[in-house]
């Protein structure tokens, strides 16, 4: 008994992570229509700049992020005006772009840190809570934490403001919302930018828990993509339980398989879905493809 | 589009293009083959004048097999249209049917190659059914997950991958173990496998499956319509073209003699780079991923050796580049480029005669 409260506070946990790196991958799929394979680069540069942060300034990366969020938001609206923008309806291209991204984002952290890895202390991160006999990280909890808030953050602001409005206007018709006055271009840039600044809290948050090393990018992306096919393409809520979902697999099948299996599982439960409902849990039916029918 | 060669995704053939198709007769795969094999001819004569060069000969022995795989990717993911990242899965099917029926059975690996291209063209099309539903980036994403499969599986499956330590092959020479102590045997042995694609490729881009392949990726809709199975088609492309890989998955495992599951089922070292190749080449175009190929790989082995030493990761960034560069100015490729040129000429030539 005690096992499966372990197994499961463990999935969830890892849930909370997952969930806080797809949030922003997810928008950006949702609403510009691109699968953005460079977004675990995103949660790396966030790290390594939690790490800049702390060696440079001595900042908690809990602090950290009043400096990576911005610097990451200008970054991913000028990828996205410089060069996605060129390629709207291109979704070969896009693939070939984005992950050259990938492949530079990750090398030129190599080139610039040698290959050293790095970790990052924090107040936080040692500390740890015994809750019902389980030992729970503190550092996992705030990401848990910080995955809820944002989710919960970031519905709000689609719902409630005007600017959250016109991104959720051009998500379901761009050419619509053009016609209504939304500057679309404008949405684009902005929601990539904020799609990127999600990764960049994701990563500073992440930064204590994980020996720091360019490669850490990759090893995000596949489980993202899989948190955001079984939580719905393009649905907020959708990547936040889908987190969960990802999250609670791989512990268990850790845990009652072979753990050098437990990615071969959960992927294989990935494509499971993807080729079942490949719309997700709670994306609409037809987004994979409507996704890709070009927008103008 | 009525040129297929210049039907490149989603982008608008140039109107050069179709002026000068409307001209060209329609090749047949016997019309095409000549200028094919002058294409090799030309390639066994940088062999032959490399002979001696034991860097170069390496260079050219690499060049060649990817030549050969970007060919192959080319297939379906050119013609087809249908992005896979799950190549190198078929590579390292390649690889591992070559090498344990060498290891465990001591068959030559001649001969280990018919399974190879059998073993990986079954489990593509196994692996590629029901996730050939899914369309472009989707189909990406589903096929990176593949790999991740793959490799969780290599790792763990010991007795056929020798796990995380790898699987070596023992140096003993012979043709008949296809082990070589001087570097020319291996550039011709990697210029067979690239001739062999390169003839396959020639025959599919001229073949009812080529054209079919290219309606689908056109429009799979319409193709639809017209009366091709499009399953089936896109099965057949991706069995020939995995079986092709797996063919090279075999060659790079008994050149290299030792590799284990996380660099054969390596993204930027396989997957991805047969797409990058094909793409710097001319996605879609029959001699495209060659000329790639021979541009892109002696240039990152130059790239390793003068940065590699500086900076890591320097022959990546620059790979990286120009893949952005490719997908945001070039998306037609060396082919594209030429082509390009050629139409020039041809219009500043037919304004000459005018005036």
């Amino acid at each position: 008994m005690a096992d499966l409260a372990n197994i499961l506070a463990v999935g969830i946990l890892l849930g909370g992570t997952y969930a806080l790196v797809s949030v922003g991958l997810n928008l950006i799929f949702g609403v510009i229509r691109v699968v953005n394979f460079a977004q675990g680069e995103f949660v790396m540069l966030g790290m390594y700049g939690a790490y800049a942060a702390y060696a440079v300034l001595g900042l908690d990366p809990a602090v950290a992020l009043l400096v990576v969020l911005p610097a990451l938001f200008v970054l991913g609206a000028a990828l996205q005006r410089l060069v996605l923008a060129r390629l709207r309806t291109e979704p070969t291209m896009q693939i070939f772009a984005t992950f050259g991204l990938l492949m530079l984002i990750e090398n030129a952290v190599l080139a610039a840190t040698r290959g050293t890895a790095y970790s990052v202390p924090s107040a936080v991160a040692q500390a740890s809570l015994s809750v019902g006999g389980v030992q729970v990280g503190a550092s996992r909890l705030l990401a848990l934490a910080a995955a809820t808030l944002a989710a919960a953050g970031l519905g709000l602001f689609l719902r409630r403001t005007m600017l959250g409005r016109a991104i959720r206007a051009v998500a379901q018709d761009s050419a619509a919302a053009r016609l209504m006055g939304v500057d679309v271009e404008r949405i684009y840039w902005l929601t990539f930018g904020i799609g990127t600044a999600l990764a960049g809290l994701a990563g500073c948050l992440l930064a204590p828990i994980y020996s720091l090393s360019p490669q850490i990018g990759t090893s995000f992306i596949l489980p993202a993509f899989a948190v955001v096919v079984l939580g719905g393409l393009g649905s907020v809520l959708g990547a936040y339980v889908g987190g969960f979902i990802v999250g609670l697999t791989e512990a268990f099948a850790g845990y009652y398989l072979d753990p050098a299996l437990k990615h071969a599982v959960l992927f294989a439960v990935f494509i499971g879905v993807l080729i079942v409902r490949p719309s997700g849990l709670f994306g609409q039916v037809g987004a994979e493809e409507v996704g890709l029918r070009e927008q103008s | 589009m009525s040129n297929p060669e210049m039907a490149i995704p989603i982008t608008r053939a140039p109107p050069v293009a179709a002026a000068t198709a409307a001209r060209a007769p329609l090749r047949t795969f016997w019309g095409e083959l000549p200028r094919a094999l002058l294409l090799l001819a030309g390639l066994a004569a940088l062999v032959y004048a490399a002979s001696g060069d034991n860097f170069s000969l390496n260079i050219l022995a690499s060049s060649f097999l990817f030549a050969g795989l970007a060919s192959a990717w080319n297939i379906i993911g050119g013609f087809g249209g249908q992005f896979s990242l799950a190549h190198s899965v078929f590579f390292a099917v390649g690889a591992y049917t070559t090498a344990n029926l060498y290891l465990k059975l001591g068959l030559s690996p001649w001969l280990g190659l018919v399974p190879a291209f059998l073993l990986a063209a079954a489990v593509a099309m196994l692996v590629s059914w029901p996730v050939f539903r899914l369309r472009g980036p989707f189909f990406a994403i589903a096929t990176m997950a593949f790999t991740e499969v793959a490799l969780a599986i290599g790792n763990y499956a010991e007795w056929l991958t020798g796990g995380t330590r790898g699987l070596s092959i023992p140096f003993r020479l012979g043709v008949g173990n296809m082990i070589f102590r001087d570097r020319m045997s291996y550039a011709l042995l990697m210029l067979g496998f690239c001739a062999l694609t390169l003839i396959v490729v020639v025959a599919v881009h001229r073949s009812r499956l080529g054209y079919y392949l290219q309606a689908v990726r056109d429009n799979e809709q319409a193709a639809r319509a017209s009366g091709v199975s499009v399953l089936r088609v896109k099965l057949t492309g991706m069995a020939i073209s995995a079986g092709l890989t797996g063919i090279g998955g075999g060659l790079f495992f008994m050149q290299v003699r030792v590799a284990d599951p996380a660099a054969l089922l390596s993204l930027f070292d396989f997957g991805v780079k047969f797409a990058l190749i094909a793409l710097i080449g001319g996605l879609g175009s029959v001699y495209g991923p060659v000329l790639g190929a021979l541009v892109i790989i002696p240039l990152e082995s130059w790239l390793r050796a003068e940065l590699g030493g500086l900076l890591p990761g320097a022959n990546l960034i620059v790979l990286s580049l120009l893949l952005i560069g490719a997908a945001l100015f070039m998306k037609h490729g060396i082919v594209g480029l030429g082509r390009g040129l050629a139409a020039r000429v041809a219009a500043g030539r037919s304004t000459g005669d005018r005036a």
